[in-house]
């Protein structure tokens, strides 16, 4: 059978072993049911079950190799655009990207919020090849100033303070925005 | 009728409040700017906008979110035209024309028929939506669950059938949404459902969260994996605005109406939005208009079309809203959310308990129009110039949003994680085509259609027949049934036409 045929069915595959999955922690909702009355599984279940077909069908339409897949009616309603290359994409920067954003919900307890965001935004703009030293580190201070004077001060969102020691320095910029 | 105008006087008298009107100007620019920059969508700048309003009175959070909402339809026409960069999707129609106009030498005449369209488009819906709301809310009271059930229902569908890509795409899409919302305490028994022990989610997942996630992060980690290479932007130092006469705008009087009423249309529908109306719009006009032949030669029908369809969107979405509680996209969604956030629930009684509210942001409207128009007109080029900015940094910052956003909801670092999650499998739906907008409709309206539904079946004794045997929701279900046959229609259509 072809490769990509079996490449193609892959993320189906996937969504039915999720509603595989689901279904079962569907029939395990610990309720007391009431006579005459649909369960609190009912409605998942309905939505598992759609998901299942529509995944079966698709694996067994590209399997078969049955042409024509449906498509909603925006696509009969655009034009076609010209074809472009698609852009080179760095599977490295996607992970670094994925990797500094999970590092950041870890610190922000730690660090507090001002820590982390300052050095998150400083680590974003390095991670997206973007080289002005001076600039990075500037716009890094300002923006982080800027949102802890925005949601402190004025929006009152509770954002995390951090451990100590790190907490002192999310207190003492509390205390020179004037809090 | 009087009623409705007096009381939109007084609208327009609790508008022009300094606060209220520093909310109006504030969400215009910022909703051009979200319509310009590329990777910054209208629903996610809207949805980032939201902790900003926590502490703001109710009037005021609504009027800036509604007032980004309008705007952010027209601002991606600038670099549409200018820059070939669609902004937002909405934009992508006016590539074929617009920017073809522009590349014929008159850009400034282009952007000043997507101004006068937009305006039009606006203007229009605006009006229809004060005349709607309520009489339909008055209707809506007659609404029992069977009718909110079928309502819902076809908003589910119609973002399934509408939409563009792989239906059986858009249909996982929508289970994965609804299953997320299943996630938490079950309404009716109490039960936890998907919650694998954990506190937070016993609570269930906040669509805020999916939402900022799937549009946010999802689209910041794609452009990412792209190392952020956009084409670099010509410098335009004479972007400026080109009005078109009188004479040619009455030239297009129907075209502008059929436009703006069947965005206006659109908007109405739970799940369509100022996208669908857009390229609708387009489509009809290339396939029945009086110049379809010359669409996509750089003719003012083809940015007159989707520009009026797009803003007309608006008003027609803020009326489902604002007369059933029901919201109709995602941008609607979140003014639902900054509603709640004030204790107030939009519907069929809002009009009776929280009148004055409701034609302050009816006149927002009005006067958000004529503003953006005005900033449009006078500050493009300021405008355009935030492409300079690198996307690097852009992107950056947009993700602090996205994490206060998360943060700011329960202040619980659960909702950090689950929204780079749900950023992650964001950029996952994107690469494989599965698109977004079923998703996120689903955790908005699955709750509701859940309730409508369990409480019809509790009513009527699980005689599901009765969401076909009562005259408005049958009606709305035979119309469901419609919408979900079209996209059939049309592939079998399109077989005939190739074998031929």
């Amino acid at each position: 059978m072809d490769k990509s045929a079996i490449r193609s069915t892959l993320p189906y595959v996937v969504g039915l072993a999720v509603a595989a999955v689901l279904f079962h922690f569907a029939q395990t909702i610990d309720y007391t049911p009431r006579p005459g009355m649909l369960g609190p599984d009912f409605w998942p279940k309905i939505a598992i079950g759609l998901m299942a077909v529509v995944c079966l069908f698709e694996i067994a339409r590209i399997l078969l190799g049955l042409r024509g897949e449906t498509h909603g009616v925006g696509d009969v309603l655009e034009k076609a655009e010209d074809d472009e290359a698609p852009p080179t994409t760095y599977p490295w920067l996607l992970a670094g990207g994925i990797v500094l954003v999970s590092v950041y919900a870890v610190a922000v307890n730690i660090l507090g919020f001002l820590l982390s965001t300052f050095l998150f935004l400083a680590a974003f703009m390095y991670l997206g090849r973007y080289r002005r030293h001076g600039a990075v580190w500037a716009t890094s201070a300002v923006v982080t100033l800027m949102a802890a004077l925005i949601f402190m001060r004025i929006a009152y969102v509770s954002l995390p303070r951090g451990v100590p020691p790190f907490d002192a320095v999310t207190d003492f910029i509390r205390v020179m925005l004037g809090g | 009728m009087t009623h409705i105008l007096l009381q939109l006087g007084q609208g327009f008298l609790d508008c022009l409040t300094p606060m209220n009107m520093l909310m109006l100007f504030i969400g215009i620019v910022i909703g051009l700017l979200i319509g310009v920059l590329p990777g910054l969508t209208l629903v996610m700048g809207v949805a980032l906008a939201l902790p900003f309003t926590y502490r703001m009175d109710v009037t005021a959070s609504i009027v800036l979110l509604s007032a980004m909402y309008v705007s952010g339809t027209y601002g991606g026409a600038f670099t549409a035209i200018l820059f070939r960069i669609p902004g937002e999707p909405i934009d992508v129609p006016m590539l074929w024309d617009g920017y073809t106009m522009g590349r014929k030498g008159q850009p400034a005449k282009a952007l000043g028929w997507t101004l006068v369209a937009a305006l039009g488009g606006g203007l229009l819906s605006a009006v229809i939506m004060v005349v709607l709301t309520q009489p339909l809310a008055v209707f809506a009271l007659r609404f029992s669950s069977p009718e909110y059930f079928a309502v819902l229902l076809f908003g589910l569908s119609s973002v399934v059938a509408l939409g563009r890509g792989s239906l059986a795409n858009a249909l996982i899409s929508l289970c994965a949404g609804l299953l997320i919302a299943c996630v938490g305490t079950d309404e009716t028994y109490g039960a936890y459902r998907f919650t694998f022990g954990s506190r937070i989610l016993a609570d269930g997942i906040e669509f805020l969260v999916v939402m900022v996630g799937a549009y946010g992060v999802g689209e910041v980690l794609s452009r990412l994996e792209t190392g952020f290479a956009t084409k670099p932007i010509d410098k335009i130092s004479n972007a400026r605005t080109e009005l078109p006469t009188l004479r040619e705008i009455a030239a297009l009087k129907s075209m502008f109406l059929r436009a703006s009423v069947l965005g206006n249309i659109i908007g109405l529908i739970p799940g369509a939005g100022a996208t669908i109306a857009s390229f609708v719009s387009y489509g009809l006009e290339a396939q029945f208009g009086k110049r379809r032949r010359e669409m996509g030669t750089g003719v003012p029908e083809g940015i007159v079309a989707p520009q009026a369809a797009a803003t007309a969107s608006v008003g027609g979405a803020l009326v489902p809203l604002l007369a059933l509680g029901i919201p109709g996209s995602g941008a609607t969604a979140i003014i639902l959310g900054a509603f709640m956030l004030h204790g107030i629930q939009p519907g069929p009684q809002v009009l009776a308990t929280s009148a004055h509210i409701v034609y302050a942001v009816f006149a927002s409207i009005f006067l958000g129009l004529a503003l953006m128009c005005v900033i449009g007109y006078f500050a493009i080029r300021p405008l355009v110039k935030i492409l300079d900015l690198p996307e690097a940094v852009v992107s950056a910052y947009v993700l602090i949003l996205c994490f206060i956003g998360a943060l700011s909801i329960r202040n619980d670092v659960t909702d950090l994680w689950l929204m780079i999650g749900f950023g992650v499998i964001g950029y996952f739906f994107e690469r494989l085509k599965f698109p977004i907008a079923p998703l996120v409709l689903g955790v908005i309206l699955g709750p509701l259609a859940e309730s409508s539904f369990m409480n019809a079946m509790i009513s009527y004794g699980n005689d599901w027949t009765v969401f076909f045997t009562r005259p408005i929701s049958g009606t709305i279900m035979a119309f469901t049934v419609v919408i979900l046959l079209l996209p059939f229609v049309q592939h079998w259509r399109a077989r005939r036409v190739a074998a031929a």
